[in-house]
């Protein structure tokens, strides 16, 4: 299994860079990652972003649709993508520590 | 690893499995390769590592041995001549799986290049759906197959969540627009198209449907998003079940049947149009009546016919166009997507090998659901961003979501300073959004049966406009006018009226020729029309045709009652069929 290495994070991830292990998650997990999807510096409003995914999986154990995570964080469709550039699926599903989406994607 | 025998049981099942599916394209594809190594060379997975084992005729092999142990006389007799082998191991079948679903996208770049017509990625298929029966296929195939089956579609979108967002990308069109009739209808019925979609426009990246939304309220169309089999992707083109491909299909076909739409649009997905158009047929068993086209065919139309502008200054950036293997290789849309590009953007620069010679995006066949051959895929990827980045592009514009996907992973991958866009967003983006104005005659008489109701009159003598426009105007019909062939037609594309009178006798394009192409053009075809002339011995013309004839038809001079019956006649007819 591929481990990802930055700093002093060390975590297990898939081959697309996706956490195995979710409890092995943290703010220092989320902003080594963050980095990989082309985001580096986690503000106030991605951490909001981050927050709710992670909720969102606890609770229903998938990915929310782009409409709740709009609809619940106030943010716009196209400020998500301005905040993660490589989208929801991949992007703040990734930093926010939650297992690969299913499907084309 | 596993030496372990595999149960006999198991065994007997794949080889049945395996003797079902071969059928007379199968049997061909196994028989005939002469190993000459054209394929070798195709194939992004050899090019990348030069590995012998990534030559197509070789993964083939793989499964080609069974066939010749099994199927094949030769290999019946003196199987060590012909490479036939049988599968005996839990390790023959795992190696299996990372052949035929880790090491080829089904991209069909090897079949194209093959001088005896080997279908490469038919034998990987037929073997992802033994596979796939034996519940061995890769998790993700699983996951996703298993929500197509269930829930309807690929991202298990629920109903609630699907109908919820199609309200707010309603809200957001019209707020977008500033235009409170924009909308993304949600099942009407008797609408000239039924537009179907890939899922992740609805669970993450709904940019697109709201270029499609744009796109189609400045083309004035009469469209409809279907509430159920809304999903044109099929998993049972790359899981090789033929049963989900069929259920799939079924989904999408019974609902255009449902809503009475005249043709279904599938969204920009290769993988999905091939599927819904190519082989959901077979597999379900449904023909549908109703014509199916890709969205980029609709968009050429709109902009050849004139009725949506674009303004390609709206899009700088350097474009090039990455072709999907499903619409370029396996669908034959090549042209469409760079006509609409060189309409809508300033700089398009074209990527090479182009066409039905290019280059897989690396996430073909389902790879991007599947994680564990994901290191992989990244690695022989360096074909395809070798390839984007020798074109200097900023953009690089495809029409697949899949494709879009693969293609943002290796530019990340590969650090490439490169956007990705499908066709319909840099369309939306160059729309120049202008209201219509449509000529309306008042309707002032008394009795007005024909109101609601546009007419276009074509005729050159412009006294007999003004005639039959005063007899159909009176009886609140709103009318269009036409002196010519020409004009006629571009009315006809733009306006889409509910009928027209036709003159026979016309300078320049005569009323046959309109009244051909007319029935040549899929989107005029039905558009009832009502001949007028004074020259009946034209009419043979027309009726000596291999077209329909005519909805109606009354010689000149023209008889105001005759006139009038038969356009009731016509309407009601219509009417009552729509």
């Amino acid at each position: 299994m591929p481990i990802f290495e930055q700093g002093d994070v060390k975590i297990d991830v898939d081959e697309d860079g996706f956490m195995e292990e979710p409890e092995q998650w943290n703010e220092k997990v989320a902003m080594a990652l963050a980095t990989t999807e082309g985001v580096n510096e986690l503000t106030e409003r991605h951490w909001k972003l981050v927050n709710y995914l992670r909720d969102y999986y606890a609770k229903f154990g998938i990915a929310p649709m782009i409409r709740k995570l709009c609809k619940e964080t106030g943010f716009s469709l196209k400020e998500v993508y301005e905040m993660f550039p490589s989208g929801p699926a991949k992007g703040a599903c990734k930093v926010a520590g939650l297992a690969k989406p299913t499907g084309c994607v | 690893m596993s030496q372990e025998p595999i149960k006999s049981d198991k065994i007997e099942k794949a080889l049945a499995l395996f003797k079902k599916r071969m059928n007379r394209q199968a049997v061909l594809s196994f028989g005939v390769c002469v190993h000459c190594g054209m394929c070798t060379e195709t194939c992004h997975y050899y090019e990348a590592t030069k590995d012998p084992k990534m030559a197509p005729a070789y993964k083939a092999d793989k499964v080609r041995k069974i066939y010749k142990k099994h199927f094949d006389w030769t290999g019946k007799i003196i199987p060590s001549w012909v490479g036939a082998r049988d599968i005996k191991t839990e390790d023959d079948l795992k190696e299996l799986v990372d052949v035929v679903f880790g090491s080829c996208t089904m991209c069909r770049r090897c079949t194209f290049n093959c001088p005896m017509g080997v279908d490469k990625a038919l034998i990987m298929r037929t073997m992802r759906g033994v596979l796939t029966e034996l519940d061995l296929a890769p998790q993700g195939v699983k996951d996703v197959s298993r929500d197509q089956w269930t829930i309807g579609n690929q991202m298990g979108v629920s109903d609630e969540d699907y109908l919820e967002t199609i309200e707010w990308l309603n809200d957001e069109l019209k707020t977008e627009l500033d235009d409170p009739s924009a909308s993304l209808p949600l099942d009407v019925e008797n609408c000239n198209m039924v537009y179907a979609i890939n899922p992740r426009e609805i669970k993450y990246a709904p940019m697109s449907l709201l270029a499609a939304g744009k796109i189609f309220h400045a083309a004035g169309e009469s469209w409809t998003l279907p509430s159920k089999g809304w999903d044109n992707t099929n998993f049972g083109l790359f899981s090789g079940d033929n049963a989900l491909g069929g259920h799939m299909g079924k989904l999408v076909f019974e609902n255009v049947q449902r809503l009475k739409g005249k043709s279904l649009v599938c969204s920009e997905c290769g993988h999905g149009y091939r599927a819904t158009k190519w082989e959901s047929p077979n597999w379900s068993g449904i023909i549908l009546e109703q014509p199916i086209y890709n969205f980029l065919e609709i968009m050429v139309d709109y902009v050849k016919s004139g009725r949506i502008k674009l303004d390609k200054t709206k899009n700088t950036e350097p474009v090039t166009y990455h072709d999907p293997c499903n619409l370029a290789r396996s669908g034959g849309i090549t042209e469409e997507p760079r006509f609409l590009l060189r309409q809508s953007i300033m700089d398009f620069r074209e990527m090479y090998p182009n066409r039905a010679d290019n280059w897989c995006c690396s996430g073909g066949g389902g790879a991007m659901s599947m994680s564990e051959f994901s290191k992989r895929r990244l690695e022989v990827a360096k074909v395809k961003a070798d390839q984007l980045k020798a074109t200097g592009a900023k953009i690089v514009a495809t029409a697949c979501h899949n494709c879009v996907d693969a293609l943002m992973d290796l530019i990340r991958h590969y650090k490439l300073d490169m956007k990705v866009a499908l066709v319909g967003e840099l369309v939306a983006n160059a729309l120049v959004m202008e209201r219509k104005a449509i000529p309306v005659m008042p309707a002032y008489a008394a009795d007005s049966f024909l109101s609601g109701f546009r007419i276009l009159v074509t005729d050159d003598e412009p006294d007999m406009v003004a005639f039959i426009s005063a007899v159909l105007g009176d009886h609140g019909a709103e009318i269009l006018r036409a002196s010519n062939g020409d004009e006629a037609l571009s009315i006809l594309r733009k306006e889409k009226p509910s009928m027209m009178t036709l003159d026979l006798s016309m300078p320049g394009k005569t009323g046959v020729e309109v009244y051909e192409e007319m029935k040549n053009d899929k989107f005029l075809k039905d558009i009832p029309v009502f001949i007028i002339t004074g020259q009946p011995e034209l009419r043979k013309l027309i009726y000596d045709g291999s077209y329909p004839p005519p909805n109606g038809y009354v010689d000149k001079p023209i008889d105001e009652e005759k006139l009038l019956l038969n356009v009731r006649k016509i309407l009601n007819l219509q009417h009552e069929k729509t």
